[in-house]
């Protein structure tokens, strides 16, 4: 049975149960196996995962040390999307995502995976414009803001690639490759001074 | 060193019958027990909630991979068991603060109030912020100059030598200023100023004489100290620390207890009330529910010491009420309950200093500075009485930066690599004056998990602290721009009462039994062998963090009753 027939079926909860006991055990098996391929992923689907990791990598490339992916940041959103944010944050996420898609389809015709490296950096920096503008107008809404954090039951408005950014930096520098490879963190320090020439991060 | 529970199996008044009983087992009553232990008293301590082992409950060394959320908490594990507690702590200790549903309790909608709470062997002395200052007569006398609430009996000279006694059990690292608002403690050797922080120090002395920037005085030992090994600067201290490196009475005063043989401790011991003999005039003893199995157990003493944290012991006092005490045991002043204090905080400003860029902190010093209060000092202010002081300090940006920065790829990843600017926050904690009408009652239609009346808190700032609110940001950013700082912006996020948890006051003390809950000893005017010497004692607020202050008072306190039992005159 092809991948995509699996999950055409597998989106319809009719069509499962009208199936024959061993028609379903074939398709068990391949789910366990399309699952396998995204990493046990609750929310994102492979689309989206793609996407995810992509923009993500795109954000926190491979160099000398590992990358986004390498530190599975794609795992630590879809975390997230799954068992912290609230079901109308996460909807508000993956609609975001799908307007990368609609941003490539409408400049380059194709899905942001599907476009060359050299668009996929293009469309990013247009993202980033508007998340850097994002950013100062919500610094400018709290320093005027005098109510205290308890008093704030309104959600704060959201940009996508802002949080995008956001998330994959926190999965990224909190992750073992982040701290201990990038940085060159410990958790305990071999020493400590409090007005010290700068180091070279060692690795 | 291990606190193993020992539960007396057998419920007779015989052996359920000590010296002394201590309800709570955090900072004052880590103290009580090794006082009066240590004093050669059979003493039971009864602590409503878990016991902690660090090998098996600290996580300060637990890398940030290792927590599920990354450390941006449980968040909806926290919508509902911690509305309130959600305030407090990270993903990390989150398990130190008590759950909200358990521990309920209310407020007048306009009121909000904060009641962060730690209910375990150690109490929120495991979690505290550490800083260790002392009083001045300043702050002693300032009711009587001021004509505000009631005068404290106590003066410096009073307090000083147990100051001096407790230091040298805890160790309080810090530099000596000999400046007279903040008497200087027994140190040892202060905490290193970073670049950002000396600079500002400088500017200040320059340009500021009535002010000072000092490193912060701070329960934590910097050489190793009564068996205690220095801190290894890792940085969380609230989520425990295995070389047992700063002070809680899991560290140093439980210990100690428990080495002169005569401590009982018992968690999972629910205080409803104490038992009063109204023949006699006194307590008799303590009616306990087992938070395990619900039972009701009793135990007696001949003097009991309640250190179950301010609100927690009126809360207990009001609910051992008698047809004589109708609104709580000890309560014929009037008084317990009122006069709630807090510091009030989210005051200050920040911003960037310029340069140092090729310089560096290293290591994760769990310490910020201090600038002692200025205002009202020498000079009277005409907008407000007393003052603040500031805490917080100087720091190179991290990688957090990187989503308020522009750009994204190798170029972007190799810059933050790097630390960012230096940049500088004053935080203020700011004294709250006595006022009857902060207070707390208990509230007839809710109980907590153990059936015991829950609290209801009334509590506000008042014109004074909003004066100094604002007089504090104006200062701050004027030392900020005397530093030459960039891009200063003025904290403006007022704390809600309780969220220094730095609450006090609610059973104070005073020499006049129609004013006060307890006298100049901690001890209650209305029943002779009952002490209370959490921050319930305090009469004003000062703007110092108080702990130290508690804990001279519970030594001194211990003192005076043992002599007195002595004596036969308890």
């Amino acid at each position: 049975m092809e991948r995509r027939e699996v999950l055409r079926l597998l989106g319809s909860a009719v069509a499962l149960s009208a199936l024959p006991s061993e028609a379903l055990a074939v398709i068990q098996q391949a789910s366990a196996q399309v699952a396998g391929s995204t990493g046990g992923l609750k929310t994102l689907d492979p689309h989206q995962n793609a996407t995810v990791t992509t923009i993500a990598e795109l954000i926190i490339p491979a160099t000398d040390t590992p990358g986004a992916k390498g530190a599975k940041v794609n795992e630590f959103i879809d975390l997230l999307l799954t068992e912290w944010y609230e079901p109308a944050e996460t909807k508000q996420f993956l609609a975001g995502l799908a307007d990368v898609d609609a941003l490539g389809k409408k400049k380059f015709s194709a899905d942001f995976v599907d476009c060359t490296p050299a668009q996929q950096t293009e469309l990013l920096k247009q993202l980033d414009a508007e998340a850097m503008d994002f950013a100062a107008e919500q610094k400018r809404a709290v320093a005027k803001s005098s109510a205290s954090p308890l008093q704030q039951t309104a959600p704060t408005p959201s940009n996508f690639f802002y949080t995008m950014k956001k998330l994959t930096l926190t999965g990224y520098y909190t992750s073992e490759i982040g701290f201990s490879q990038e940085l060159g963190k410990s958790i305990i320090p071999p020493s400590h001074a409090g007005c010290a020439p700068l180091q070279e991060v060692a690795r | 060193m291990s606190m193993e529970m020992q539960t007396p199996n057998v419920q007779t008044e015989k052996t359920n019958t000590y010296d002394a009983i201590v309800i709570g087992s955090g900072i004052t009553g880590g103290w009580a027990a090794k006082e009066l232990t240590e004093k050669g008293l059979r003493t039971l301590v009864l602590e409503a909630g878990q016991t902690i082992v660090p090998t098996r409950d600290y996580v300060e060394h637990v890398p940030t991979w290792e927590v599920k959320f990354r450390g941006m908490r449980d968040r909806q594990y926290d919508k509902v068991h911690r509305e309130r507690q959600k305030h407090i702590g990270d993903e990390w200790n989150a398990k130190f603060f008590v759950d909200d549903l358990e521990n309920p309790y209310t407020t007048p909608p306009d009121q909000p109030y904060l009641f962060l709470r730690g209910r375990h062997v150690g109490g929120r002395s495991v979690m505290w912020g550490r800083q260790s200052y002392r009083w001045s007569d300043i702050d002693f006398e300032g009711n009587l100059k001021d004509g505000i609430a009631t005068d404290w009996p106590i003066r410096y000279k009073d307090v000083e030598p147990w100051y001096d006694y407790v230091e040298d059990f805890i160790g309080v690292s810090g530099q000596a200023e000999n400046l007279p608002q903040l008497p200087d403690s027994k140190f040892l050797p202060p905490m290193e100023l970073n670049c950002a922080e000396i600079h500002m120090r400088d500017v200040i002395a320059q340009k500021f004489p009535e002010r000072r920037l000092t490193i912060g005085r701070t329960a934590i030992l910097t050489q190793p100290h009564r068996g205690r090994a220095a801190c290894h600067y890792c940085g969380p201290c609230a989520r425990g620390c295995i070389t047992r490196s700063y002070f809680s009475s899991l560290h140093s005063t439980l210990p100690a207890a428990e080495a002169t043989g005569k401590l009982t401790m018992r968690p999972f011991s629910v205080v409803h009330s104490l038992i009063f003999d109204a023949k006699n005039r006194r307590i008799t003893g303590v009616r306990v529910i087992d938070a395990q199995t619900k039972q009701t157990v009793e135990f007696h003493a001949k003097v009991v010491f309640l250190c179950a944290s301010t609100l927690e012991s009126a809360r207990i006092l009001m609910n051992s009420a008698t047809p004589e005490f109708s609104t709580g045991l000890a309560n014929s002043s009037g008084q317990l309950g009122r006069n709630l204090m807090d510091h009030m905080m989210g005051s200050g400003a920040s911003g960037i200093i310029p340069g140092h860029e090729d310089r560096e902190q290293i290591g994760n010093r769990p310490n910020g500075i201090y600038v002692p209060r200025f205002r009202n000092i020498k000079e009277k202010h005409p907008g407000f009485l007393r003052g603040y002081g500031f805490q917080g300090g100087g720091g190179r940006d991290d990688w957090g930066r990187g989503s308020e920065t522009a750009g994204f790829g190798t170029d972007f990843k190799h810059m933050l690599r790097q630390p960012g600017p230096w940049h500088f926050t004053f935080a203020s904690f700011a004294e709250c004056l006595s006022n009857p009408d902060n207070r707390m009652e208990l509230d007839k239609d809710k109980v907590d998990a153990w059936g015991i009346p829950a609290m209801k808190i009334s509590c506000k700032w008042r014109d004074n602290e909003l004066a100094l609110f604002k007089d504090a940001q104006q200062t701050a950013a004027e030392m900020l721009d005397a530093a030459g700082a960039k891009d200063i912006a003025l904290r403006n996020s007022p704390s809600a009462p309780g969220e220094g948890i730095h609450e006090m006051g609610s059973a104070r003390m005073g020499n006049d039994p129609k004013t006060s809950v307890l006298n100049r000893w901690n001890q209650a005017h209305d029943i002779k062998n009952l002490f209370v010497t959490d921050g319930s004692f305090m009469v004003s607020s000062a703007c110092q963090n108080p702990s130290l202050t508690y804990m001279a008072m519970t030594a001194r306190a211990c003192d005076y009753a043992v002599k007195q039992m002595k004596r036969n005159d308890l």
